[in-house]
C-alpha cells in the first residue's frame, strides 16, 4: 500500500469517526455553527494537499511528465474534476429549482459543447503542439500584440470564471460556519488562497483524480438515501426520478413522508416546473437555446479546458481523455435534476420560508432528514469542486499574466525568479478582485460563470475554430474578428452593470433581452466568425507560408508532395 | 497553382483523401447533434401550444360571477378560493407582487362566506379561530390536495381591509391565474417515458448519452482513419 492510499484510510476512519462525535441536528437549516461539515471539510483539504505533497514534482520535467504518463481514463477523471466546479455542483440544480426546463439548457449547452470540442479541436489542437491559448493565437496569427490580447482574455475569462466559484464558496462557508455572507467569502477566499499557494505545485493531476471520486460520491450518495426515503426507485436514481418530475407535474398527495421540518412530502399540481419556457418561470424558448448555444460554444473556447489538450502523450489520448471526461462529467449531469425535484417538493411548504437558490443542493439534503454526517459530507463536496476548479484558474491566469504577458510580452528578459514572484503576485491579485466581485452578489452562481462562456465563445472559440480549419485567416482578420465579438461582449457587460448599478441606458430592454450576459455569444460568435473571414478575405496580406505548410503537412495530413 | 494555393488549408475543400473523409464524419457528426439538440427543440416550439389546467377553466367558469355579481353561490365561491389556493401551493414558482394580490382575493372570498356575525373577525389579523372558519367556508377535507391547501392556509389569509376586492386586484387577477396555470404542452411533453414527460426525459438523459456515443464515435472512427491514411500524428 503506497503513502497516499495510507493517508486516505487514516482520514477516512476520522471522517467516520467526526460524524458520529458531532452529528447533529439537520433541522437547523442555517445560522449555526457545523462542526462535522467543518471537521469533514478540513479533513478533506488536508487528504489534498497531502496527496499533492507525496506525489510532487521533483522538478519542472517531472511536473509536466506527471501529465503525460496517465491514462485516457485517469485523464478523463482529471478532466471532469477539473470541469466540475460550484456551477456543475450548486449552480445547475438551482437554475432548475427556480427556473424549472429552463435549467436543462446549462445541463445541455455544457455537455453538448464537448462534441464540438471533441470534433473539431482536441486532436489538432494537440498535434499544434502550443502551451497556452496566447502561445497558439500568437503563433498561428504571427502577432505578438494577439499573443498579449490572447492572455490578456484568459485571464478575464478566468477571472469571471472564479467569480461564480467564490459565490460557491462563500455560501457553503455561510452555511457551515454560520456567518454572513460577506465574512463567508472573505474567509472562503484566504483559504483557498492559501490552497492554491501551498498545493500549486504538487501532484495535480493524482489530486484531481481523487478529487473527483470525492465529488460524485458525495454528490450521489444522499440521492440513493432520498429516492428509497421516498419510495422512488432507488437502485439508479438517474432513472428513478422521472416518476418524481411527473408526480411534481400531476401534484403529490401527502402520506409519502416527512420533511425533517416535519411537513408533508406533497405537493399541489406544478406542471411550470417541468414543462419548456412555461410562462411562470420568465424564461422564453428564444433564451433556453441561446443559453445552451452560448455554453457549447464557450466550452470549446475556454482556456483552461483547452490547455488540458497539451499535456496528455498524444493526439489520441488528447480525444480519448475527452470521451472519458463527458462520461465522467455527464455523471454528475444526469443526477443533479434530482436535486432541484426533490427541493421543489420538499421546500413547497411556505412555511420553509426563501431558501437561497444556490445552496438547494444542501438545503434539500437538510429538508429530506439526512443524516448531518452525509450531509456535512455533501457541503464538503461541493466546495471541493469549487476548489479543484478555482486553484487551476488561478494558476491558470497567473500562469497567463506572468509567462504570456509578463516575460513574452513586456520583459523578455526576466528570471525565473521573477517570474515565479509575478505569478504568485498574480495568484493574489486576482483572488482578491474575484472576492471583492462575488460579494456584489450579481447574479446566480450558473449565471456568473455563465459570463465566462459567453466571452470565451465570441472571442477564443473564433480564433480557434478558424486558426485550424482555415488558413486563409489572417492577423488583420483575426483582429476585425475580436473587435467584433470583443464589442458585443464589451455592450452586454456595460447594459448589465449599468442595470446593477440602477442606471438606465437606451434600449435597456431590448439588450437586456437579446444581448443578455449570461448568453450574449449567440450573436458575438458568429459576428465575430463572420468579420474574421471577410477581413481576411479583403485585407493584402496572406497567412505565411510556413504556418500555411505546417497546418496542412502536421495538423491535417494534406499529401501535397 | 501557386505555393499558398497548394497549402491551403480549408474544412469545405479538402484536397487530400484523408480530409475529406475527415470532413465527411465531422460534418456527419456535427448534422447529428445540431438536428438532435436544436432541432428536437425547434419542434418542440412549433407543436406545443398554450393549455390551461384545470384550476383555471374552474376560476374562468366562476370568477366573474363572484367578484362582479353578489348572486354567486357558495359553490362558486368555494371553487375560486380553491383555485386561489391551487396557485398559491406553487410557492416558489410564484412573485411576492402576485402572492399579495392572491393573498388579497383569498382573504376577500373567505370573508365573503361568512356569516354577517362573523364577518368583524376577519378585518384583523388572522388567527386559529378565522383559519378554522376558512378551512370549514372553503369546505376542505383532510385528505390529498385538501391537506395541502389546509397547510397554506395559515400563511395565505391576510387582515381584510375593504368589504369589496380592490380594483387592483380585480384588474390583476385573471392575469395572474392564467400567468401560472397556462403551460406549453403538446404530445411530446404529454407522453410517459421511463416515468419522465418525454421531451424532459429527452433532454435530461437522452442527450447526454447521444453526447457522449458521438464522442466515442468520432474517437473510434478517427483512430481508425488515420490508420487506414497512415497519419502519425505526433509532431
Amino acid at each position: 500500500m503506497n503513502k497516499s492510499n495510507k493517508i486516505i484510510n487514516i482520514l477516512f476512519f476520522m471522517l467516520i469517526f467526526s460524524g458520529n462525535l458531532f452529528a447533529q441536528s439537520a433541522t437547523e437549516l442555517e445560522g449555526e455553527f457545523k462542526l462535522a461539515p467543518a471537521i469533514i471539510l478540513i479533513i478533506l483539504l488536508v487528504t489534498f494537499i497531502m496527496v499533492g505533497f507525496f506525489n510532487r514534482a521533483k522538478d519542472t520535467k517531472t511536473y509536466w511528465a506527471a501529465g503525460r504518463k496517465i491514462s485516457p481514463v485517469g485523464a478523463g477523471m482529471a478532466i471532469a474534476s477539473n470541469w466540475m466546479s460550484a456551477a456543475s455542483f450548486l449552480g445547475m440544480a438551482a437554475v432548475m429549482y427556480g427556473s424549472g426546463y429552463h435549467g436543462l439548457s446549462y445541463v445541455i449547452g455544457w455537455t453538448g459543447g464537448y462534441v464540438l470540442l471533441l470534433i473539431l479541436m482536441a486532436g489538432q489542437i494537440r498535434r499544434y503542439g502550443k502551451y497556452t491559448t496566447a502561445d497558439f493565437i500568437g503563433d498561428r496569427y504571427y502577432s505578438q500584440g494577439l499573443r498579449g490580447v490572447g492572455a490578456g482574455l484568459a485571464i478575464f475569462i478566468s477571472f469571471s470564471y472564479c467569480v461564480g466559484q467564490f459565490a460557491g464558496i462563500g455560501l457553503m462557508f455561510k452555511w457551515i460556519l454560520g456567518i454572513d455572507y460577506a465574512w463567508a467569502v472573505i474567509i472562503g477566499a484566504s483559504v483557498v488562497l492559501t490552497y492554491t499557494l501551498i498545493s500549486g505545485m504538487l501532484g495535480v493531476t493524482k489530486n484531481m483524480q481523487i478529487q473527483y471520486v470525492i465529488i460524485i460520491a458525495s454528490f450521489i450518495i444522499p440521492l440513493f438515501i432520498l429516492t428509497y426515503k421516498f419510495g422512488y426507485f432507488y437502485w439508479l436514481p438517474q432513472v428513478g426520478y422521472g416518476e418524481i418530475i411527473s408526480d411534481i407535474v400531476n401534484g403529490i398527495a401527502p402520506g409519502k413522508g416527512l420533511s425533517s421540518l416535519g411537513h408533508d412530502f406533497a405537493i399541489l399540481p406544478s406542471p411550470e416546473f417541468a414543462m419548456p419556457w412555461d410562462p411562470a418561470t420568465g424564461q422564453t424558448a428564444f433564451q433556453w437555446i441561446a443559453i445552451c448555444f452560448s455554453l457549447m460554444i464557450g466550452t470549446a473556447g475556454l482556456p483552461h479546458v483547452i490547455q488540458r489538450f497539451y499535456v496528455v502523450p498524444r493526439a489520441k489520448d488528447a480525444r480519448w481523455s475527452v470521451v472519458w471526461g463527458l462520461f465522467f462529467i455527464c455523471i454528475l449531469y444526469w443526477s443533479a435534476p434530482i436535486y432541484s425535484a426533490f427541493g421543489k417538493i420538499l421546500s413547497s411548504n411556505p412555511e420553509v420560508g426563501v431558501l437561497a437558490k444556490d445552496a438547494i443542493v444542501v438545503y434539500t439534503a437538510q429538508l429530506g432528514d439526512l443524516y448531518p454526517l452525509i450531509i456535512g459530507f455533501l457541503a464538503a463536496g461541493a466546495v471541493s469542486a469549487a476548489f479543484s476548479t478555482v486553484s487551476g484558474l488561478l494558476v491558470a491566469g497567473a500562469s497567463a499574466f506572468s509567462h504570456d504577458l509578463y516575460f513574452n510580452v513586456i520583459n523578455p528578459k526576466a528570471t525565473e525568479q521573477k517570474q515565479m514572484l509575478m505569478a504568485r503576485v498574480g495568484t493574489i491579485l486576482m483572488a482578491a478582485g474575484v472576492a471583492i466581485i462575488a460579494l456584489l452578489e450579481l447574479g446566480l452562481i450558473a449565471q456568473l460563470v455563465a459570463v465566462a462562456f459567453s466571452l470565451a465563445g465570441c472571442t477564443i472559440f473564433p480564433l480557434f475554430l478558424l486558426g485550424i480549419w482555415w488558413s486563409g485567416s489572417n492577423r488583420t482578420g483575426a483582429w476585425a474578428g475580436l473587435i467584433a465579438g470583443g464589442s458585443v461582449a464589451l455592450v452586454a457587460q456595460v447594459y448589465f452593470l449599468a442595470g446593477k448599478l440602477g442606471v438606465v441606458l437606451p434600449y435597456h430592454e431590448f439588450i437586456h433581452y437579446y444581448l443578455n450576459a449570461w448568453y450574449f455569444a449567440w450573436l458575438g460568435a458568429p459576428l465575430a466568425i463572420i468579420s474574421n473571414i471577410v477581413a481576411s478575405l479583403l485585407a493584402k496580406e496572406k497567412t505565411p507560408l510556413e504556418i500555411k505548410k505546417f497546418l496542412a503537412e502536421k495538423v491535417h495530413n494534406y499529401d501535397v508532395s | 497553382m501557386t505555393e499558398h494555393e497548394r497549402y491551403e488549408v480549408n474544412f469545405f475543400r479538402p484536397i487530400s483523401q484523408h480530409a475529406k473523409a475527415n470532413k465527411k464524419l465531422i460534418s456527419t457528426l456535427a448534422i447529428i447533434w445540431a438536428v438532435a439538440v436544436f432541432g428536437f427543440h425547434f419542434l418542440l416550439i412549433i407543436i406545443t401550444t398554450p393549455t390551461p389546467e384545470q384550476t383555471l377553466i374552474n376560476f374562468n367558469s366562476v370568477w366573474q360571477q363572484v367578484v362582479e355579481d353578489s348572486s354567486a353561490t357558495h359553490e362558486m365561491k368555494q371553487v375560486f378560493a380553491k383555485s386561489l389556493l391551487m396557485v398559491l401551493g406553487k410557492n416558489i414558482a410564484v412573485k411576492e407582487e402576485h402572492k399579495s394580490v392572491l393573498k388579497e382575493s383569498l382573504s376577500w372570498s373567505v370573508y365573503r362566506m361568512q356569516a354577517d356575525s362573523i364577518k368583524p373577525f376577519y378585518k384583523t389579523e388572522p388567527n386559529s379561530e378565522t383559519i378554522k372558519g376558512a378551512i370549514a367556508s372553503i369546505g376542505l377535507s383532510a385528505e390529498g390536495f385538501d391537506k395541502i391547501m389546509r397547510d397554506l392556509l395559515p400563511s395565505s389569509l391576510v387582515k381584510v381591509e375593504n368589504s369589496a376586492l380592490s380594483e387592483k386586484s380585480k384588474k390583476a387577477l385573471p392575469e395572474i391565474m392564467e400567468l401560472y396555470l397556462i403551460h406549453n404542452q403538446s404530445f411530446l411533453t404529454d407522453f410517459k417515458f421511463l416515468g419522465f414527460p418525454f421531451h424532459y426525459w429527452y433532454t435530461a438523459q437522452f442527450l447526454l448519452i447521444l453526447f457522449v456515443l458521438l464522442c466515442l464515435t468520432y474517437a473510434v472512427l478517427i483512430d481508425r482513419m488515420n490508420r487506414e491514411y497512415e497519419f502519425i500524428e505526433e509532431t
